[in-house]
């Protein structure tokens, strides 16, 4: 069986490195440069991919991809959602209009997003508690999605774990419920 | 835009008109930032300047990433060879700052000489 893959996408400084950082059992394969873009507090920023693997301990291999942020760089998106298992959406709540930039997403995975397992990551809720949680998940309600939306630091390996084992969850829900329709 | 900045681009768009003139073949060139914006461009790219841009970036990156886990030392060039043309690329330094020139040929356009004229890229942007 090929080792599923999950990616982590979301806004520029969203954490989506560090989440990967946090969790590999390898130094991960990292492509980030100088910024140079003044609108985008950071002095360095992806512009390829992350790629980091954890161990499952069954002699399967988790795959980590994250991609870059800007929307520039949209073709990366779905060149590193091909085949994946899960999609992590990390949002930052101290940009200026974080339901937007949820939109920004779920309009680049809207033909992947029904059938796919994900999450919705949302840091920094304690500097900046609005939009609320349910805000967010009233946009995806809005869109006919049901899906999870917690508040993580992912600087905390706890925390990216926690939106790992979630979408490994949706995936095993998921086959189970294809097995018990394959059998009636 | 910075006077810094403002000189930069026009010595990338020197240098881009210029490499687009020496080589055969040459259809069009881009500039670029390495994280992905498009400094100055030549010829006729047939997709947004700013959309090649991010890619040549993604893939510089990439190419950077591969050769430092590969244990082969800093990347000079990337060759992408398709069947009507190649897309070459080189990173090369303006005054220290790190930029991405990418050349699209044809596939009259022969590799050793793109590869040559690129590296007279970097020599004269070297000394701008």
């Amino acid at each position: 069986m090929k080792d599923p893959k999950i990616v982590f996408t979301g806004t520029p400084g969203a954490g989506k490195t560090t989440a990967i950082a946090a969790l590999s059992d390898m130094p991960p394969v990292t492509t980030d440069v100088r910024n140079t873009d003044p609108t985008l507090a950071k002095s360095h920023t992806t512009v390829g991919l992350d790629f980091g693997q954890v161990d499952l301990g069954d002699g399967q291999v988790l795959r980590l991809f994250g991609t870059p942020g800007q929307l520039r760089f949209e073709f990366m998106w779905q060149i590193l959602a091909a085949d994946a298992l899960a999609l992590v959406v990390l949002i930052d709540n101290s940009r200026p209009d974080p339901l937007r930039d949820l939109a920004d997403y779920l309009d680049a995975y809207q033909a992947l997003l029904p059938s796919m397992n994900a999450v919705i990551g949302v840091g920094r809720t304690l500097e900046c508690p609005l939009p609320t949680l349910d805000e967010f998940s009233d946009v995806l309600g809005d869109r006919g999605l049901v899906v999870p939306v917690l508040a993580v630091d992912v600087r905390e390996r706890a925390d990216v774990l926690m939106l790992v084992d979630i979408v490994l969850a949706q995936a095993e829900a998921r086959d189970e419920t294809r097995d018990e329709a394959t059998q009636e | 835009m910075t006077m810094n900045q403002d000189e930069m681009r026009r010595h990338a768009q020197q240098a881009a008109n210029d490499l687009l003139c020496d080589v055969n073949g040459a259809r069009a060139v881009l500039v670029a930032t390495p994280d992905g914006f498009d400094l100055a461009h030549a010829g006729a790219l047939p997709l947004d300047a700013g959309r090649l841009a991010a890619m040549v970036s993604s893939m510089a990156a990439l190419g950077d990433a591969a050769s430092r886990e590969a244990a082969i030392g800093q990347p000079h060039c990337m060759v992408v060879d398709s069947s009507a043309g190649r897309l070459v690329m080189r990173s090369v330094q303006w005054r220290g700052e790190p930029l991405v020139v990418v050349l699209l040929t044809d596939t009259a356009a022969l590799l050793g000489m793109v590869l040559n004229a690129l590296n007279g890229v970097e020599r004269s942007l070297g000394v701008a």
